[in-house]
């Protein structure tokens, strides 16, 4: 490890990071919208009157939860395709 | 992975002319055109698609919307139309047009919310809307005060209310945006392993959450436009 030159070490560690975020940020989101679409359609089923209200608002809810995914990925978008750190080492400090 | 981020095209004196600006440019005149036929031909389609949005929206915000219709509907379509346009080919633009150039070239038309700034640009508008609304609804100063309700909790509440308002524009723009830009990105990425019918599901996928962040976006709008003009006097 101490004898890799920046770039290599910055670039190892980006994919590490990468991999490792968006399996996380990927896994928390799916299980808590599973929970939001288990609990909507069990109201949906004990009460099918009010089916369509429920359906909207976990539209909404699921969006919200989504988002918290997508924050994980535009960030490793960035580290891999932007990486602040890549830009200044090449353009020297 | 070329045409998936925003790139330069050609400049007007200092200013850069991106891609998706004239991606904009085509959908502004493929909605003018598409509601002048309709407009023309069949008034009734129209007519049924308006009452179909105004339905929609009037559901969401739970009041009548006359007055907020002009607004969301505008930011529904607009958000909507310009989702699905990446499917759209390219435009061949002939060199006569470009100035210092000899020979044509051609502009991918790409999704005008997958530069960063439309989805931003978009967010600051809902913004400024919303408390143009409630002040528009009661008056500038019972808005305010409502804004603080409890007054002797006035400096936790302001902010609050400030980061709230922040963070809520922040999030609404990175939405959009990281959903156009990552099925695009999944669209560039099968496209590069297998080039035929491959990604044609995915192109599918990316019309559906399209359509979908269209939608989810009025619908937070409309639910931040209701939350600021509804009175918070409690009922007792």
């Amino acid at each position: 490890m101490a004898e890799m030159d920046p770039g290599t070490l910055i670039t190892f560690t980006t994919i590490i990071v990468s991999g490792v975020g968006i399996l996380l940020g990927c896994i928390l989101p799916a299980i808590v919208e599973g929970r939001a679409v288990l609990k909507a359609l069990e109201g949906m089923v004990r009460q099918p009157e009010v089916a369509d209200d429920l359906r909207g608002t976990l539209i909404v809810a699921m969006a919200l939860l989504e988002s918290t995914a997508i924050y994980v990925l535009l960030v490793i978008l960035v580290l891999i395709f932007a990486n602040p750190l890549i830009t200044q080492l090449i353009t020297g400090e | 992975m070329e045409g998936v981020f925003p790139q330069v095209v050609f400049r007007i004196g200092e200013i850069p002319i991106r891609d998706t600006v004239i991606s904009t440019w085509v959908m502004m005149a493929l909605i003018i055109a598409l509601v002048a036929i309709l407009r023309r031909l069949f008034p009734d389609t129209l007519q049924t698609l308006v009452k179909t949005l105004r339905d929609m929206i009037s559901g969401m915000m739970g009041r009548p919307t006359a007055s907020y219709l002009p607004f969301l509907g505008t930011l529904a379509i607009f958000i909507a139309v310009a989702n699905v346009l990446g499917a759209l080919p390219s435009i061949p633009i002939p060199a006569f047009l470009i100035p210092g150039s000899t020979e044509g070239r051609m502009i991918p038309v790409v999704s005008p919310t997958h530069d960063v700034n439309v989805p931003i640009a978009l967010a600051i508008i809902v913004l400024f809307a919303v408390h143009y609304f409630g002040i528009k609804e009661k008056g500038g100063w019972t808005y305010f005060k409502d804004l603080i309700s409890p007054i002797f909790l006035a400096p936790l509440t302001i902010p609050l209310e400030v980061l709230s308002e922040l963070s809520r524009t922040l999030s609404l723009s990175v939405r959009l945006f990281g959903n156009i830009i990552s099925t695009d990105l999944i669209v560039a990425v099968i496209f590069s392993l297998v080039s035929w019918i491959a990604p044609l599901p995915f192109v599918g996928f990316s019309f559906f959450t399209g359509l979908l962040q269209a939608y989810i976006f009025t619908t937070l709008s409309a639910i931040y436009i209701a939350g600021a003009v509804e009175s918070s006097e409690v009922d007792v």
